[in-house]
């Protein structure tokens, strides 16, 4: 039986050279490569993430954790071809125009792709042009945006306006999350929702897939 | 808004509170650190406080001890005042503890008199000098009026996205400082005049203060919209007491959000002549950071935010009294100084780093920064949760990744500075031991010169130098370069690393 528990602790705790042993390992033992995503690697983002919401862990830990699950993720995704296994679904993410702050937006997509979603990172100071061509291009199923500056989050509604304009409004879910974000600017813009930390919009991501 | 309730709301920080309608405001402002020299008995002046939005009633203290001018401009007594509806005052007593200088320097003597100005994004100061001898007449110090418009630069630069909100703070920092000014000007002699002036600013206090749009400044490439320095006539300025032939300067700006008061600083510690690698650092609620070496100077600015300001910190306030500003550990037990040695009400920046240099040594606090009994009782009432110790470490981190990547882009380590100076109030209050304790200062502390108010110095030497300081500040500038701390490829790995706390041996 291959131990799937040793993967799960050693991402959880930010051990990459021992995560990607136990990952090696656990494959060889033959575990499913999706039961590991499933069963090792979103179980350990979620324990950190719940950490951080306690207050327990901070940013240095949620990143060493994130780099230990992008290693075993890169040993696992060509295993998991043909296997039938299917992410939970398709996020864009990018921090917007004119900001060029990229750890929360970075966070954020560490945590979605810990929860199982395939993530399209645009980079930082994106155009809202860009995340209309990425929609179409894409076709995610959640579009999310990052600013950590009172100056620069308004390029978000901009950003809803020009999906709207290009009719493709109705086919995304937005969220939006930064420093300086409330939950009533989210309403104010026509998001359609907002998160103060990575894990809280990785949740807020799934329960909106699932409800589409 | 609960019926018969008024919220009172304090600046520059923009803390607030709530209070039934028509009671004391005293009894809310004492616990927030606010001293009554004459016990709230309405004799002395001590506890006055200007109102900044809405209204408080004159009272007949207020008649008896202001002026009608002073009236007018909204002082009133706190100690008698009663609120009946919302309104925001500014505390006198903050503004009080705002950091000056009398550092003595060289100067070719002149004639007349000459005034230096610092603007800060919070706190300003004004000195007239005798151009002769370069003795101080007189100081004046003051908050930022600008300050209702939002406590960091970039909530000002947002607010003046509005014509009329840019205009508005426009003309109250000049209002301001030209009361200072003017109140500076009792100070000369009989028929003096002044006939030199230096402002200094970081650039978007710079283009608030002459009405450049900082719309450029909002977003990247952060490009300003004006690093020139601006010459004015003492008729253009309109300073009362200032010749009209008068010429006044605002130095110019370096790059990005590196203003004049980064180049002031580098003319007051002379880090333009600096024959080994050198560095120093103006650490207010926005950090700026200079590295020289090689005859070349390397600035950028990190956004290290309000928390060694107070602000963001559950029970943070300014060095006022009611803070504690110093801890230290004895025999495992913890004796903390409180400002006016009273009961203390909060924790200030330099209390800050002590408490949590002290929470490492006893092992409250984890390196990580986890706190696992949920709170550190310090002294009384205040104590420090995790929330705080994360605020700091976002803070410490920005602060300290910004010193490595400058140093790195100039091919040095921390360690072959020879000096490094440190500007600004918080680091003249700082244990330097403790800042590398809780590495916010990754530098041998030996090497550690705390500077003063050293973009104030900068502004008086400048009054002396020829051609207004034309020569130097050219010079200086094009030897300057600035970076973009955000756009340097490993940011956010050093970023993170720089957030944890050194290890006990470590050090």
């Amino acid at each position: 039986m291959a131990d799937l528990e040793a993967v799960r602790k050693a991402v959880e705790f930010g051990k990459k050279n021992d995560a990607i042993a136990a990952t090696n390992k656990a494959l060889e033992e033959g575990a499913a490569p999706g039961d590991l995503v499933e069963k090792a690697l979103i179980p350990a983002m979620a324990a950190v993430g719940e950490k951080f919401q306690k207050g327990e862990a901070f940013v240095p830990e949620m990143l060493v954790a994130a780099k230990a699950m992008k290693f075993c993720m890169e040993i696992i995704r060509p295993k998991l071809v043909g296997t039938g296994y299917k992410p939970v679904g398709k996020v864009v993410i990018g921090t917007v125009r004119g900001d060029l702050h990229d750890i929360g937006k970075n966070l954020v997509k560490m945590m979605m792709e810990g929860a199982g979603f395939e993530v399209v990172d645009l980079g930082v100071n994106v155009e809202p042009a860009q995340f209309v061509e990425a929609v179409k291009q894409h076709s995610p199923q959640v579009v999310a945006m990052s600013a950590l500056l009172t100056t620069t989050m308004l390029a978000m509604p901009d950003t809803v306006i020009a999906l709207k304009e290009a009719g493709i409004r109705d086919r995304v879910k937005v969220i939006i999350g930064g420093a300086p974000i409330t939950e009533s600017f989210s309403k104010e813009i026509g998001a359609d929702g907002y998160r103060s930390d990575a894990f809280a919009a990785a949740t807020l991501a799934k329960e909106l897939v699932g409800s589409k | 808004m609960n019926e018969g309730m008024v919220r009172i709301t304090l600046l520059p920080l923009g803390d607030s509170f709530t209070m039934p309608a028509g009671s004391s405001l005293a009894d809310h402002l004492f616990t927030r650190g606010i001293e009554f020299p004459c016990g709230g008995r309405g004799r002395c002046r001590g506890c006055r406080v200007r109102v900044i939005a809405g209204e408080l009633a004159e009272t007949p203290s207020d008649i008896h001890l202001l002026t009608p001018v002073e009236r007018k401009d909204g002082w009133r007594m706190s100690c008698q005042a009663r609120p009946v509806s919302d309104v925001s005052i500014e505390l006198r007593q903050w503004s009080a503890l705002i950091l000056a200088d009398d550092t003595p320097f060289k100067f070719e003597p002149q004639s007349g008199f000459g005034v230096a100005v610092d603007i800060g994004t919070t706190t300003m100061a004004a000195q007239l000098l005798d151009l002769a001898t370069s003795r101080i007449l007189g100081t004046e110090t003051a908050l930022n009026p600008q300050g209702p418009f939002g406590a960091d630069v970039m909530s000002r630069i947002a607010a003046a996205s509005s014509r009329d909100s840019a205009a508005k703070m426009m003309e109250s920092v000049r209002r301001e400082i030209a009361g200072m000014v003017a109140r500076l000007c009792h100070h000369l002699p009989a028929g003096g005049k002044v006939s030199r002036g230096v402002l200094v600013g970081n650039t978007a206090m710079h283009h608030l203060f002459l009405g450049f749009s900082v719309a450029t400044l909002a977003s990247y490439p952060f490009k300003a919209d004006h690093l020139e320095g601006v010459d004015m006539r003492g008729s253009e300025i309109g300073w009362d007491g200032v010749a009209s032939d008068a010429q006044v300067q605002f130095l110019p700006n370096l790059g990005g959000f590196v203003g004049s008061d980064i180049l002031a600083v580098i003319i007051a510690t002379r880090l333009h002549e600096a024959t080994v690698p050198a560095g120093g650092a103006d650490l207010g609620t926005n950090g700026e950071l200079v590295i020289s070496s090689g005859g070349t100077l390397l600035v950028a600015s990190t956004a290290a935010g309000p928390a060694f300001e107070g602000a963001r910190i559950s029970q943070g306030m300014r060095a006022a009294p009611g803070a504690i500003d110093r801890m230290s550990v004895e025999n495992g037990i913890i004796n903390a100084h409180v400002v006016g040695g009273i009961a203390p009400h909060g924790i200030c920046g330099s209390g800050l780093v002590d408490a949590i240099a002290c929470g490492l040594d006893l092992g409250i606090i984890e390196p990580s920064g986890r706190l696992p009994s949920g709170e550190m009782r310090l002294r009384g009432e205040v104590r420090l949760i995790q929330q705080d110790i994360r605020e700091v470490q976002l803070a410490k981190g920005a602060i300290a990744a910004g010193i490595s990547i400058l140093v790195r882009e100039k091919g040095l380590k921390e360690e072959d500075l020879g000096v490094f100076h440190l500007a600004g109030a918080f680091g003249n209050h700082l244990d330097i031991g403790n800042s590398r304790r809780i590495g916010l200062l990754p530098i041998p502390a030996d090497k550690v010169n705390p500077a003063g108010n050293a973009a104030l110095l900068g502004a008086k030497m400048s009054l002396f130098l020829p051609d207004g300081g034309k020569g130097l500040c050219g010079d200086i500038i094009s030897r300057v370069s600035h970076i973009s701390l955000e756009t340097s490829v490993d940011f956010q790995d050093l970023y993170a690393e720089k957030m944890t706390f050194p290890e006990k041996g470590e050090i």
